[in-house]
């Protein structure tokens, strides 16, 4: 299938460069969480100087292919830039990927000798790579501990369309060709598993495993796991869901796997159930146009009360919400409204409820909601031990895996200066 | 449907209905051309230069080259155009056919000559022909023709006042303009050969020797004929200031009528040109550019203008800022500071940039409220900020004696 968003072509990225005003000290640089130097990249840009620009935000971010895709800049970037004072913020994002869909790697790179000392990371998604391309060019040995394909949630639960594997993979490829020492095909739940010789661990697993519907029904057939439908959307394998298909969540997990759904099958009804309302749907705002334009239909105010069947699924009984007072966070709550009980046939529900901690690494510290504590440095309880991304954060974003990946770099740099061993 | 101002003048004993006429260039050297331009509204056509007969032009194409950005493509114009391949026995025709067509509009041509009865015969044959006004081209950048081909003529003061001498001899009670160049050492000295020689008025001024552009990885220069090129003549707004500059040099100096031409692109432009004496304005790449369709606006801004202002004719605006240009001795050396409108600041610290690294590093900047603030112990006043602040949120105060004045440049 076409990837979707259509890129900029040199005429139009011209035109929205221009319009960048090129701030000093400027806000879009500093929210985004790499520090990517936006003006200078734009600026860049508008002088016809493109392997210079994709130099500017390579430096900043070990993943700029997928960042130039997924990130969601009306978060970042984009929600700060001073235009909007004038008229419309720049598509920074949109000058991003051009800048990368027309350039390769530089050949320039400089890989210093790995004399620096050794680092083990567990996990090799966004915030592990992250960590292993700086501590690489900080000149350090760096060996990743991963069970799957590199490139973590970018490569296995986004579709497609949306991110086309060979761009992930050839990032990936990069990254490991030039800055990683060994890939180990092993599993790591303890700090213990990793073994002696190394200077620094860095804890980069994200978030392990799916949520479970707490309802009654769900052993009926026809009831699936989003990453497992995405894993296979990725692989352009055929997804078994029927004709009509419900999705329970409200996150961009749930709203990408509605869209790779309806995109499948056009003929396919996919309807989002949700126990909030659109304001309150914690997907990226592109993603949900997205889903929008290729006709998921949405059901929001309804919480899932029993998935319903004898065999397989005949559809759910959700009952009604309405929205109560805001949490600390400003989103608002839900309470259920009694007797507001309905039935909406489905032939398939899909679970993209969110993910779960794991209760690894046992010997280390976590927080309340039992993610791994850190201090300002990213250093978990145990010396030495660091730790980034959605363990530390819970869900997040790519960006901000990728920042702390570099910031976990920089904090094991200094803490091996000292010259102190795990 | 609105009452129509009156924005005619009288422009060497001819009347003009707006001071805005099709200068000689691509836009005038066809009949349909010319044509269509007046019928459009514009007040006169100046039709593209001609020449005698014998005289042979060979055109290089392609022709034209530009330089801009991607949002503003031409800014300036360069041609290696040359005079028009048309010779007078179709110019006398065009300008007969026109004037009966356009009885009240301005039916002008452009020559060039070589020799004295060169210029003379061309004359002759077009005040036979009816055309109400000449311009003698002495500027093309590609060069005059005569003794000293690939020089401009108005770049000699001898040869200047010898041909118009010529010229004027023979048109008689026909207006000539002469067509100069600010490409000269000093504008005032070819202005004053041109009054001298008794021309009635000067076209200041023409396009200005240029080279548009290199590209970096053939090294062919613009335009490129099959990896070479020439010197263009360049016009449109690049040129405005330089025009405007040497309009001013000769309202000054000398008394002479002044026809403005060179970087027009706006009524507002048209405006300034007359501020500083031009008598009308004449167009070129405006209408290359966007077609002769732009003479509505031109019209309706100038007359729009001239009722908010007060002024009953264009004539009024007439030298309005000459007696303000001083040299710059005669300036006084005031207390000047820049003052930042917060309320319109957007906070891109440009102005920052500009006084750090360009002006006095006079402008603190307070990252956390993206607030910039001047210092004004620092401050010299030289307005680099205003120049490049976004939104026009920056003036300069300027104190003499007990006075203030704020210099506001508005785009």
């Amino acid at each position: 299938m076409e990837e979707t968003g259509k890129p900029l072509g040199r005429v139009e990225a011209l035109l929205e460069a221009e319009r960048c005003l090129y701030c000093f000290d400027a806000p879009c640089e500093k929210v985004c969480p790499a520090n990517v130097p936006i003006p200078e990249f734009i600026h860049s840009i508008k002088t016809n100087n493109l392997q210079g620009a994709r130099e500017i935000i390579e430096v900043a971010h070990p993943l700029i292919e997928t960042c130039g895709r997924l990130c969601p800049e009306e978060s970042f970037c984009q929600s700060v830039c001073a235009r909007v004072k004038i008229d419309s913020p720049i598509k920074i994002r949109e000058l991003h990927r051009y800048v990368t869909d027309n350039t390769e790697p530089s050949r320039n790179l400089i890989i210093p000798v790995r004399n620096k000392g050794r680092v083990a990371i567990v996990g090799g998604g966004p915030a592990g790579l992250s960590c292993a391309r700086e501590l690489g060019r900080l000149g350090f040995e760096t060996v990743i501990f991963e069970k799957k394909e590199l490139g973590g949630i970018p490569m296995q639960q986004v579709s497609n369309v949306r991110f086309p594997e060979k761009i992930g993979k050839r990032e990936v490829r990069f990254i490991n060709d030039n800055f990683v020492t060994e890939v180990k095909d092993k599993k790591v739940q303890s700090v213990k598993d990793i073994g002696n010789g190394f200077d620094a661990i860095f804890i980069a697993t994200g978030l392990q495993g799916e949520l479970d519907l707490d309802v009654k029904g769900t052993n009926l057939k026809g009831i699936y796991n989003a990453s497992e439908l995405l894993k296979l959307a990725r692989a352009s394998i055929k997804t078994p869901v029927g004709r009509r298909v419900g999705v329970i969540g409200g996150g961009n997990v749930a709203v990408e796997v509605a869209t790779v759904l309806k995109q499948e099958n056009s003929e396919r009804d996919v309807e989002l159930v949700y126990r909030r309302s659109l304001k309150e749907l914690k997907a990226f705002k592109d993603e949900i146009d997205e889903a929008v334009n290729v006709g998921v239909t949405m059901q929001f105010l309804a919480i899932p009360v029993e998935i319903k069947g004898i065999d397989s699924v005949t559809g759910i009984v959700v009952r009604r919400s309405r929205l109560s007072k805001p949490d600390a966070s400003g989103r608002r709550n839900f309470e259920e409204i009694p007797d507001s009980d309905f039935f909406i046939p489905f032939d398939t529900i899909v679970i993209a409820i969110g993910q779960k901690l794991a209760d690894y690494f046992p010997e280390i510290e976590k927080t309340e909601r039992g993610l791994i504590k850190v201090d300002d440095n990213l250093m978990t309880s145990t010396k030495g031990v660091f730790a980034g991304g959605d363990i530390v954060r819970g869900a997040s974003t790519i960006v901000e895996s990728v920042a702390d990946g570099k910031k976990a770099a920089s904090s094991i740099s200094n803490f091996s200066n000292g010259g102190e061993n795990v | 449907m609105y009452k129509e101002k009156d924005i005619s003048i009288d422009f060497l004993g001819i009347h003009l209905d707006s001071p805005f006429v099709l200068s000689a260039s691509p836009s005038t050297d066809e009949m349909e051309m010319a044509y269509n331009g007046l019928k459009e509204g514009w007040a006169g056509v100046i039709l593209k230069t001609t020449s005698i007969k014998e005289n042979v032009v060979n055109l290089k194409n392609p022709m034209m080259s530009s330089f801009g950005s991607m949002s503003e493509k031409v800014v300036g114009l360069g041609n290696i155009d040359l005079i028009s391949k048309y010779h007078i026995n179709d110019i006398e025709e065009r300008v007969r056919y026109l004037k009966k067509e356009f009885p009240n509009k301005i039916i002008a041509a452009s020559i060039m000559g070589a020799k004295k009865e060169d210029w003379q015969s061309l004359v002759l044959r077009l005040k036979k022909a009816g055309a109400d006004l000449i311009e003698c081209s002495f500027s093309c950048p590609q060069g005059s023709m005569g003794e000293e081909a690939g020089k401009m003529l108005a770049q000699s003061i001898e040869a200047t006042e010898k041909v118009t001498t010529w010229v004027k001899e023979a048109a008689d009670k026909i207006p000539i303009l002469i067509k100069i160049t600010p490409q000269v050492t000093d504008i005032v000295e070819v202005a004053r050969a041109v009054k001298r020689g008794g021309a009635d008025g000067i076209t200041a001024s023409n396009t200005i020797p240029s080279l548009l552009g290199i590209d970096i990885n053939t090294f062919e220069p613009y335009p490129s004929l099959f990896g070479e090129s020439s010197y263009s003549g360049l016009s449109g707004s690049a040129i405005k200031p330089i025009t405007l500059r040497t309009i001013a040099e000769i309202a000054k100096n000398v008394d002479i009528v002044i026809s403005g031409n060179g970087g027009a692109f706006t009524w507002e432009d048209a405006v300034e040109f007359m501020a500083l004496g031009a008598s009308n304005v004449q167009f070129c790449t405006l209408p290359m550019h966007y077609g002769f369709r732009t003479i509505r606006d031109l019209k309706s801004g100038l007359a729009h203008y001239l009722e908010d202002m007060g002024f009953d004719s264009p004539l009024d605006i007439m030298g309005k800022s000459l007696g303000k240009i001083k040299t710059n001795e005669e300036l006084p050396e005031l207390y000047v500071r820049s003052e930042i409108d917060t309320e319109k600041c957007i906070g891109c610290g440009l102005c920052y940039v500009a006084c750090s690294d360009g002006g006095h590093m006079a402008i603190q900047w307070e990252s956390e409220k993206r607030k910039p603030s001047v210092d004004e112990d620092k401050c010299t006043g030289c307005s680099m900020c205003m120049q490049v602040c976004p939104v026009d949120a920056i003036k300069m105060r300027e104190k003499l004696d007990d006075s203030i004045h704020y210099f506001i440049e508005k785009r």
